[in-house]
């Protein structure tokens, strides 16, 4: 089973914190990007006729931001190009100020089965300071929005290490979240990158450092867990159930393919990235190029390295017997020195190798170790 | 090539305090006699060690011949030996100056006469050397060359009132020292008849030519064909190629008694070639050896490992190669339960130990770990015996030393009046025991300190140094062991005994040192997935403590579809730095951490 994620690179404002493939001020090429999509997801009709696909992500930028027929059209698209399974999980990321009930319906029409919202957080200080566009007020009528029109997988997305962020205020934000309905929550550290305005902040030393946010998610994922939210990955919480698939194929190295600009895809041992700029992206899918900027294929060294390095992020762990089957080598022979090294971090149980508990949000250099 | 008869041979070095213009006055004069042009000139040709040039030192003494007419019309020849001017290359001052007959003494026009100044001269006086003192720098604001010309008067007793006053740096006045190498020093004495008789004065290992000696023919004569033995190997080599250096290796016919050339002879052994030793020919050899070199022996001693464990054997064939042309290093197999396969090195002092350090690094490419050095003490054992330890880690229990004795100085520091007090209290500090004081003139002191050597192997230089703001110098010689109170200090690491950071310590400054050098790997440790106690202890007892905090958050925030490349890459830059680690137990340490733990008492 393989996954397809369609990148939606508009926005209606630019966050602080982004640094993906969005573009305010390029709204207006939505017709054509659209168009683009689906002739990019035809030409690859041939190369992928022989997989099948259980998951769809829309992500963005903000893909509840574009008119719903688009991503009606893209789903029309992938159902006529590709196999997808009966009872896909498509997920859609939306920002609560853009939820309408019209559009709920088209999405629904569309096949949308799961809606992750950019909360970040249940405090409106927090939000104005991110450049977001919608309050907490926003996100709980886009919940009740969800819930009358009959959805109820949906998740919160709430980052962590914002300028004066307290255990009580990241509580609080949960709390919306819980209040909302979410059967999922992504609890993201905010990574400051280099040209995003939020750096300025981080270099002047405004945003928490990594030891109080290591404090503040330990509080927390204690705090997610007693809620029933339990932690199937570093940075993810769920509901027995509701973890979510898309997801989850990233982690076990499953194989996906990405649409649209800058969309990363992964087939047949090969990594490849669309370009990052729209107008180039654009061009080479209407002089039907690929629109490829990047692509490495992968050795089986690193593609051990990769099944370790994901698989040690989730709960579950490596499945070892997979392991075997996949690289046709003795994981525990292969790694003797090393699970002896960190045996007191790591859990082997029923062909299964995991990080401890308390060592999941300290684990670069358990993961390092397994590195050549 | 008997166009020199050695009448016309001058044989000389130049020794100075360390920064007196010594290398910069060696150029000069080579480019005076148009050994090398001023424009292929690279300053300071001698010393042609990266390491040499970047801190402005001479470490290896290198030979350069060089042609000169002389005002009476004559052509002269001079073989130069560059040598080095700090405390800890002595013995390199020694070498060199047994292969000559005069030495050039430069001595700063405003600085005066220094303490290492003075040993040199002692060194060259032994050796029945001729000294021409040489007043450099006049060119400086400073300069004070008639009062420095009486200093040298007054201290070392040599004549200088009329000595060439140069400015090496500027070129002046340097044909005045030309000159006066023809006539103050005399010619080499030697039969060109006799029996061969050559001093090794160094040697290297070039891979074509095998052992490189450079020699200095005192009887007799050698050439290709020649077959040479010496007197501490049984084996015998035939001459392949002798030269002499101009300063780059020129081949020659021959080398004859005075002059100061090369010999190559395909010899493959670094072992079969001991410099100081002496060279003869087979069949028509020389009844007695030249007397040599005094043995000196190492006073620190360090552990040296490697950082990747499996290159144990490059790394001991380049001791190997360093001992070859540095005869003072010695080094023996030593195992650390926490390094691992390594050497326990033995120094001539800090600076050595340091730059031997650097040139395993930079000539062999070897990543190295070093521990703290340590001096040699006497254990006296309760059953009566003496051994020698110079690694902690071979330190007997407690309840089988008797005693404990550790080599002490003898240290001569030079300094302006006005820091007395602030050595003194350094002095004190180190367990120094006062001896005297003495003015030499109106601005500088002479203090004479009886001073345990292991309280000044770890920084006592530097502290000196900036208490006095580099005005004081140091110069010291090993004297006798005295009985003292010493204790074993151990580093515990998240409750294991960390065998390299173990040192012997005074009684008195264990629980000191131990909250500093505690306090040090606190700072130099980086943070781990766990908690680390380090703990000083003194046979079994805590004497501080201090903890490494965890840290809380080690983590790719996310980690999805795009970012799999990336994050990977990150993960492996984080990787590099963690190579650099030594992995202690289940505690990762940093190879410099071993050395830095020593810089705890800088203040």
């Amino acid at each position: 089973m393989a996954g397809i994620y369609i990148h939606v690179p508009f926005c209606k404002q630019k966050c602080t914190y982004c640094d993906f493939a969005s573009y305010p001020k390029e709204i207006g090429k939505e017709e054509a990007y659209f168009a683009c999509l689906y002739r990019e997801m035809l030409g690859r009709k041939e190369e992928l006729k022989e997989y099948t696909f259980n998951t769809v992500y829309f992500g963005g930028g903000t893909p509840s931001f574009v008119k719903p027929e688009h991503i009606l059209g893209a789903m029309n698209q992938i159902k006529k190009c590709y196999n997808l399974t009966e009872n896909a999980e498509i997920t859609l990321e939306v920002n609560p100020g853009t939820l309408t009930e019209e559009n709920l319906k088209i999405y629904k029409k569309a096949g949308i089965n799961r809606f992750s919202i950019g909360l970040q957080s249940g405090w409106n200080e927090d939000l104005e300071k991110l450049n977001r566009i919608h309050t907490a007020k926003d996100f709980l009528l886009c919940t009740s929005m969800l819930k009358r029109e009959g959805f109820e997988n949906f998740s919160a997305d709430i980052l962590l290490g914002l300028e004066n962020q307290t255990i009580e205020k990241v509580k609080k934000s949960i709390d919306l979240a819980v209040a909302g309905g979410v059967k999922h929550i992504s609890m993201y550290a905010l990574t400051p990158e280099v040209g995003t305005p939020i750096y300025t902040n981080y270099l002047n030393g405004e945003l928490l450092s990594d030891d109080e946010v290591g404090e503040i998610y330990e509080e927390a994922y204690k705090y997610l867990e007693s809620l029933g939210l339990y932690r199937y990955e570093v940075s993810n919480f769920a509901s027995l159930g509701y973890e979510s698939r898309h997801n989850l194929n990233y982690w076990r190295r499953g194989e996906y393919i990405g649409f649209g600009v800058s969309a990363s895809s992964f087939i047949d041992e090969r990594r490849f990235t669309n370009s990052f700029k729209i107008d180039e992206y654009m061009n080479l899918v209407i002089l039907n190029k690929k629109p490829e900027i990047s692509s490495d294929i992968i050795e089986l060294e690193d593609a051990m390295f990769e099944f370790i390095m994901l698989g040690l992020r989730t709960k579950e762990g490596i499945n070892i017997n997979k392991f075997e089957v996949l690289f046709k080598e003795n994981f525990l022979t292969r790694y003797k020195d090393v699970l002896k090294k960190n045996e007191k971090v790591l859990d082997l149980n029923d062909g299964y190798l995991s990080i401890k508990d308390e060592y999941l949000y300290v684990q670069n250099h358990i993961i390092m170790d397994f590195m050549k | 090539m008997s166009k020199n008869p050695s009448e016309n041979i001058r044989n000389f070095c130049i020794i100075a305090h360390i920064d007196h213009g010594k290398s910069t006055l060696a150029d000069r004069l080579m480019e005076q006699t148009g050994q090398v042009s001023s424009r292929e000139m690279e300053e300071q040709l001698l010393d042609s060690m990266d390491l040499e040039r970047e801190r402005g030192i001479t470490i290896k003494l290198t030979p350069v011949r060089m042609f000169y007419t002389a005002k009476d019309g004559k052509e002269y020849t001079f073989n130069l030996i560059d040598t080095p001017g700090h405390v800890d290359f002595t013995y390199e001052v020694s070498r060199s100056l047994a292969a000559c007959e005069g030495a050039i003494l430069i001595v700063d026009a405003s600085q005066g006469v220094e303490a290492q100044t003075l040993a040199n001269v002692y060194l060259a006086l032994e050796n029945n050397l001729e000294i021409m003192p040489v007043i450099n720098k006049i060119d400086l604001q400073s300069a004070r060359p008639t009062e420095v010309a009486k200093e040298i008067e007054d201290i070392i007793g040599l004549e200088a009132m009329n000595c060439p006053k140069i400015s090496a740096k500027e070129g002046l006045n340097i044909c005045d020292v030309l000159e006066s190498v023809v006539t103050s020093f005399p010619p080499p004495q030697g039969d060109e008849e006799g029996p061969l008789k050559a001093l090794i004065f160094d040697s290297y290992y070039d891979n074509f030519k095998g052992v490189i000696c450079f020699v200095r023919i005192v009887d007799g004569e050698v050439k290709i064909g020649t077959k040479i033995k010496t007197f501490m190997s049984p084996k015998e080599f035939d001459v392949t190629e002798v030269g002499v250096f101009s300063p780059k290796l020129t081949p020659k016919a021959s080398l004859k008694a005075g002059e100061v050339g090369y010999i190559a002879a395909s010899i493959k052994s670094i072992e079969d070639i001991a410099v100081g030793d002496t060279i003869t020919e087979v069949g028509n050899a020389t009844p007695k050896p030249l007397p040599g070199y005094k043995k000196v022996l190492p006073v620190v001693f360090s552990g040296v490992y490697p950082l990747d464990g499996s290159r144990f054997n490059d790394l001991k064939d380049a001791l190997l190669k360093l001992k070859l042309n540095d005869a003072s290093l010695t080094f023996e197999a030593d195992n650390s339960v926490a390094l691992g396969f390594g050497f326990r090195c033995g120094f001539l002092g800090l600076l050595h130990m340091e730059v031997i350090q650097e040139r395993l690094e930079r000539e062999f490419d070897l990543d190295i770990v070093t521990t703290a050095p340590s001096v040699s003490y006497l254990v006296h054992k309760t059953d009566g015996s003496v051994m020698n330890v110079d690694n902690p880690t071979h330190l007997p229990p407690v309840t089988e030393i008797d005693y404990i004795e550790e080599p002490m100085i003898n240290a001569s520091i030079f300094s302006p009046p006005e820091y007395v007090g602030a050595i003194m209290e350094l002095c004190q500090q180190k367990r120094g025991v006062y001896k005297d004081l003495v003015y030499l003139d109106k601005l500088r002191v002479e203090m004479k300190y009886v001073l345990p050597l292991n309280e000044i192997i770890y920084d006592f230089f530097d502290s000196l140094k900036s208490r006095t703001r580099g005005y004081a110098s140091f110069d010291y010689e090993i004297a006798e062991y005295q009985k003292s109170d010493l204790v074993k200090l151990d580093m515990l690491l998240n409750g294991e005994i960390c065998d390299a950071l173990s040192i012997i310590v005074h009684k008195e400054k264990a629980y000191e040192r131990g909250r500093a050098i505690a306090e040090k790997l606190k700072e130099v440790i980086p943070r781990q997935m766990f908690e680390i106690p380090i703990q000083a202890v003194i046979g079994g007892k805590i004497i501080a403590r201090e903890t490494v905090k965890a840290y809380r958050k080690d983590v790719l925030a996310k980690c999805y579809g795009g970012d799999v490349t990336r994050k990977k890459k990150l993960l492996e830059k984080q990787k590099e730095g963690k190579k650099k680690m030594r992995s202690i137990g289940s505690v990762e340490i940093p190879s410099e951490a071993f050395i830095t733990i020593l810089k705890t008492d800088n203040k």
